[in-house]
């Protein structure tokens, strides 16, 4: 039997995991894992782990780069699997029989859903005019999925293009936040008695809201930039697929922006570890 | 269309010109002494990593990459299943003790359909040729390798391997596992996947863990919850126990094997597949009994030397008519082909193998302290804890 996250926690303040509301799960992440790509990374969260390849920047395969669109700069591909085994029960395929199909549907909706947020997000957040008339094609794969997918798979992707050398303004770092609650009444000042919670595990996204949040730091152009102490995030992608009442969501979004913000620290430390070795 | 059609053989055959793929093709069939072109011996295998129990949430996984870059990943998954014969529906009709029985045995001896395996190559469909094929070809000997031990073995066989991996499947008469297999290869096939794929799902299966079983009998299956004591699916041998030959039971590997002129090569790489007068995928396992190898099959895939160019020996080039003959342009028999050829003008090979090379291949596979046993052994010692 699942715990239930929205009795247990108020009594305990620990999430089923064991973690306080404002901690990550283990992050741990490789680059140049692929020497057949141009860049490639393996990055898990928790039970969470992805592996991301990236080819190019390279000519276009059926032409479509070379038209108007490509004549502006490179065309982000992205394409995702999310394998047979990453969940907790095995996801029937289509090919296997025909009463598996609508199994499948559900599992490839959600797998184009996450391409296309990844390819919009990176269609404009990488330097793509620098390369015309090419291709960039990011081949994500999920080997296990534990809650984060979106987050997650942004992560793998913004390290694998960091090794493959395709400029950007800054590392686009993914994070989920969700609410202890289900969060549907207007939050109440004085009795406060939800917290919001920091990366999010399959369990808790099943039943609790939650929203993924992409953030950025601004490219330091120019002299006043230089002394500024603090980076300024950006946030770049904002997702969110539940329902819940808007006076919590600058709550979470606060606290997600600042998960963010730890991550970016941990993947700037995987980037400088690998060029030290 | 024609890559569509490239890609169901072999493999993509490289942009070698007829001259490189005949000088290929004359040092990988030098009598005695092949010389590859990455100056391996003809039974050395490419430098691999592997690696294995690799993700939390399957039963069993590995992931072995080859130094060019080509990785996979298989997942096994497996799942308790409601053993539902096609017999049953025969029993409301039939006599109901006959019937009984004969779903008794069936339960018994366990299923090929229990396993199930995919294969996902990116740029493929699910539903294309190679994935199926390779798939269809890697389950067919893994349910297969076992169809005689499950012959020979009762039902008062107590030996947990009984049956092999089908036998292993069966909980009891009316339960069964479900085992899926799912290999990702993670990037484009550079060359003929096939023994990749093999190797990778023999260390994932080697890897895998069933819960242990803690309900007795016909029970409704029931299993202790501590992972630390589940089962390997292929159980381990420690050294300390007497090593039972009914534990000796192991995944079966295929190997690609080529053979150019006489000389039998292991593990072509892409280059060396498009000069292959024959190409074959031998399957293999160690034999519950003898403790020796035991061959499960062979099959022959369409080799891509037959896509390639031919060139033009010059006494039939145009462009050389008028010019001397030389001394050397003179079509000898080949004794392998048993076709006429002039030496070093490439002629797409046509297929066909001798029964001595065949003979020779798989000797060379099974015997004591071959490739077949290094492969095994090397695989073996990939660290599963």
């Amino acid at each position: 039997m699942p715990l239930d996250t929205s009795t247990t926690y108020p009594l305990t303040r620990l999430r089923l995991d064991g973690r306080r509301w404002n901690e990550l799960r283990l992050l741990q992440a490789q680059i140049s894992t692929n020497p057949a790509s141009s860049g490639s990374s393996y990055l898990s969260m928790g039970n969470t782990a992805i592996m991301c390849s990236v080819h190019g920047p390279a000519e276009g395969r059926r032409g479509e780069a070379t038209g108007a669109a490509g004549s502006a700069g490179a065309i982000v591909e992205v394409d995702v699997n999310i394998a047979g085994f990453a969940g907790v029960d095995r996801k029937r395929r289509a090919g296997g029989s025909d009463k598996y199909v609508q199994f499948s549907l559900r599992s490839i909706s959600q797998s184009s859903r996450i391409a296309t947020t990844l390819r919009s997000a990176f269609q404009s957040h990488l330097h793509a005019h620098l390369y015309p008339h090419s291709t960039i094609s990011i081949h994500v794969s999920v080997l296990s999925s534990d809650g984060s997918l979106l987050a997650a798979a942004i992560n793998a992707c913004t390290l694998a293009l960091v090794d493959a050398g395709i400029p950007m303004p800054g590392l686009l770092c993914g994070c989920t936040a969700g609410m202890s609650g289900s969060a549907s009444t207007p939050r109440d000042p004085r009795h406060d008695e939800l917290d919001p919670l920091l990366d999010m595990s399959a369990p808790e996204e099943q039943e609790l809201p939650f929203l993924t949040v992409g953030t950025t730091t601004a490219l330091p152009v120019g002299e006043n930039n230089m002394d500024e102490e603090e980076e300024e995030s950006k946030v770049a992608v904002l997702n969110m697929d539940s329902k819940l009442h808007c006076s919590y969501i600058e709550t979470m979004l606060a606290v997600g922006m600042d998960g963010c913000g730890q991550i970016r620290e941990l993947l700037e430390g995987v980037i400088k570890g690998t060029n030290r070795g | 269309m024609s890559n569509q059609r490239q890609a169901s053989s072999a493999s993509q055959t490289p942009h070698l010109s007829p001259a490189e793929l005949s000088y290929l093709y004359t040092s990988l069939s030098l009598p005695r002494a092949p010389i590859r072109p990455d100056g391996r011996s003809p039974t050395q295998f490419r430098p691999l990593s592997a690696e294995s129990n690799i993700l939390p949430g399957t039963n069993g996984s590995a992931r072995i990459g080859f130094a060019d870059g080509t990785q996979a990943i298989v997942g096994v998954k497996a799942e308790v299943e409601r053993t539902n014969l096609a017999t049953d529906t025969l029993a409301s009709q039939s006599d109901v003790n006959d019937s009984e029985e004969h779903q008794g045995s069936a339960a018994v001896s366990g299923h090929g359909s229990w396993v199930q395996m995919s294969i996902e190559i990116p740029g493929f469909r699910d539903d294309d040729a190679l994935p199926v094929f390779l798939s269809e070809m890697m389950r067919e000997s893994l349910v297969g390798s076992v169809t005689e031990g499950s012959g020979k073995a009762d039902a008062a066989d107590a030996a947990e391997m009984a049956g092999g991996l089908k036998g292993r499947l069966v909980i009891n008469k009316r339960w069964h596992w479900r085992l899926y297999i799912d290999v990702l290869l993670l990037s484009q096939p550079l060359s003929y996947p096939l023994p990749l794929l093999s190797l990778t799902t023999h260390l994932a299966l080697l890897s895998t863990k069933l819960p242990k079983l803690k309900s007795q009998g016909e029970e409704d299956p029931f299993f202790d919850d501590d992972w630390a004591v589940a089962e390997y699916l292929y159980p381990r041998i420690s050294s300390q126990k007497t090593k039972l030959p009914s534990q000796y039971v192991r995944p079966p590997v295929t190997l690609l094997v080529i053979s150019v002129g006489e000389n039998v090569i292991f593990d072509p790489n892409r280059e060396e597949i498009a000069v292959a007068d024959a190409v074959l995928a031998i399957s293999l396992t160690r034999d519950s009994e003898a403790g020796s190898l035991k061959l499960l099959s062979i099959r022959t895939i369409d080799p891509p030397s037959r896509l390639t160019q031919p060139a033009v020996p010059n006494s039939e080039n145009v462009n050389m008519l008028g010019a001397p003959a030389p001394t050397e342009d003179i079509a000898v028999l080949n004794p392998v082909t048993g076709e006429e050829e002039v030496p070093g003008v490439w002629r797409p090979r046509r297929g066909g193998i001798k029964r001595s090379v065949i003979a020779n291949m798989v000797q060379t596979v099974l015997k004591k302290g071959g490739v077949g046993e290094d492969v095994l052994e090397g695989l073996e010692g990939v660290e599963v804890e």
